[in-house]
């Protein structure tokens, strides 16, 4: 969990800007700024030679839901975790945000 | 601002749906280039002209031309029509994806929408009907479109056979409200619909069990609810899912949902939604992500007045819808942190000055 929060606090970004006053690709504003080169993976074998710009991905859907991320759900598995968000219902102590927030 | 005469241009398939939806509201005339053309299989998919000739039923006027390739569309909005429709949905994609952009679309129709939809009513890459029945619609509910307001599962239909059917029913408005939520409460209950169609109705109990042994602990309001459609009402393809929801003090609502997969227990279904909708929860704010694009494209188009709503950060396509609004109604959101003082809240809060947008179709009473 501290490494979670030292994330969230390293990424406050300027949204405004990022989103209105840069070139920066929706998903470059998200991930952060490394370029992610799939360049490297799909070297030789096809002939088609998709030029993926990362944005032109035909595989990307239009959709409304966000697949699941079976990686990210298992933190849930932790019963700390669990107890961690008890102060965002109404029957969880007021003291139980002092951890978590 | 450009002439209505002008269009405006975009490049690849991707945030489609939105950027017909913004063509429609702004009257703005729309061209849409390299759809896939890099692909091996180039232009536009069924479901994309399916929901072209969906939106040519709901208006009146619209030109749409496809080129020869359908690497390129170009549209040319008229006015929104609503009233009784139909549309039979491709098998490739869920209803969700067809109701979606209604949904935008129907409050300000000429006259109110009663549309008929038939396809599949839950897959793993749409809204489900039941998401959109009770998650999407309240939202609605934010901005004054209540009365009337309904969405009816007559048939259920999994994935791939289909055969569900649903029906929209969305009162037309004058202007949508301004919306002022920035608090986003406490979570008060939680609401769930499994449903199991073409397999054994047991499977709705044991995915309602094991979501219950994680959520028993937080809140004793749970009330998590086993939908049960029968014989020709359950489509034709088997599958089960469960959809749940949390809805907060202040009627902020998160969902989740997860549904069947080959292989996989129905109690680790029941699971893998419980543990998203903790993902939700955690996340915070008054709008889940699945629906911020809805709620930034009702604040735009509420009535001139400051409009705030405190959310999660955006997803790379609300980041383009963003864009997408400035483009069509140069309208740009003012974002930053919901709360300055607490370094670890990665919420914000997102404002805008509304269009003060009329439904200038609406026939005068």
């Amino acid at each position: 969990a501290a490494q979670l929060a030292a994330g969230t606090h390293k990424r406050r970004k300027d949204w405004i800007k990022l989103i209105y006053n840069s070139s920066l690709s929706p998903e470059e504003i998200v991930n952060g700024q490394q370029s992610t080169d799939k360049s490297s993976e799909d070297e030789g074998d096809d002939f088609f030679q998709v030029k993926s710009t990362h944005a032109e991905d035909p595989d990307v859907l239009d959709q409304g839901k966000e697949p699941l991320d079976e990686e990210s759900l298992k933190k849930w598995e932790d019963e700390e975790m669990l107890d961690s968000i008890r102060n965002l219902f109404i029957t969880g102590a007021e003291a139980a945000a002092e951890g978590e927030g | 601002m450009a002439q209505p005469i002008s269009f405006i241009h975009f490049s690849g398939h991707q945030h489609f749906r939105s950027r017909l939806v913004l063509s429609i509201l702004s009257g703005r005339h729309v061209r849409i280039d390299k759809i896939r053309s890099e692909d091996k299989n180039p232009g536009l998919r069924d479901y994309e002209i399916s929901l072209l000739r969906l939106l040519e039923k709901a208006t009146n006027g619209t030109i749409i031309e496809i080129s020869v390739t359908g690497t390129a569309i170009l549209l040319k909005p008229g006015v929104i029509l609503g009233g009784t429709l139909q549309h039979e949905c491709p098998l490739s994609r869920a209803i969700g994806y067809f109701l979606e952009p209604i949904i935008m679309l129907a409050p300000f129709a000429k006259k109110p929408i009663n549309i008929t939809l038939m396809g599949i009513t839950t897959d793993d890459h749409d809204l489900s009907a039941d998401i959109l029945r009770t998650v999407t619609l309240p939202h609605l509910q934010l901005f004054g479109i209540s009365e009337g307001l309904e969405l009816r599962i007559k048939k259920r239909g999994a994935s791939p056979g289909g055969g569900g059917e649903v029906q929209f029913l969305c009162p037309i408005v004058k202007q949508v409200n301004t919306l002022n939520f920035v608090d986003a409460g406490k979570i008060k209950r939680i609401r769930g619909v499994a449903h199991a169609v073409r397999v054994t109705p047991q499977f709705s109990n044991r995915m309602i069990e094991a979501s219950r042994s994680i959520l028993n602990r937080y809140i004793p309001d749970i009330y998590l609810y086993s939908d049960v459609y029968k014989g020709n009402e359950s489509g034709k393809s088997p599958g089960y899912a469960l959809t749940l929801l949390a809805e907060s003090t202040t009627s902020a609502i998160y969902c989740a949902e997860a549904i069947s997969e080959a292989g996989v227990a129905p109690e680790d279904i029941g699971l893998r939604a419980t543990r998203a909708l903790l993902t939700e929860v955690e996340k915070g704010g008054c709008v889940d992500q699945k629906h911020q694009i809805l709620v930034l494209l009702m604040m735009v188009l509420g009535s001139e007045d400051v409009g705030r709503c405190r959310m999660a950060e955006p997803m790379p396509k609300t980041i383009q819808f963003l864009r997408d609004i400035r483009t069509f109604f140069a309208t740009s959101f003012k974002i930053v942190p919901a709360d300055i003082s607490d370094p670890n809240c990665s919420q914000l809060l997102y404002s805008c000055y509304g269009t003060g947008y009329v439904n200038a179709n609406r026939t005068l009473a």
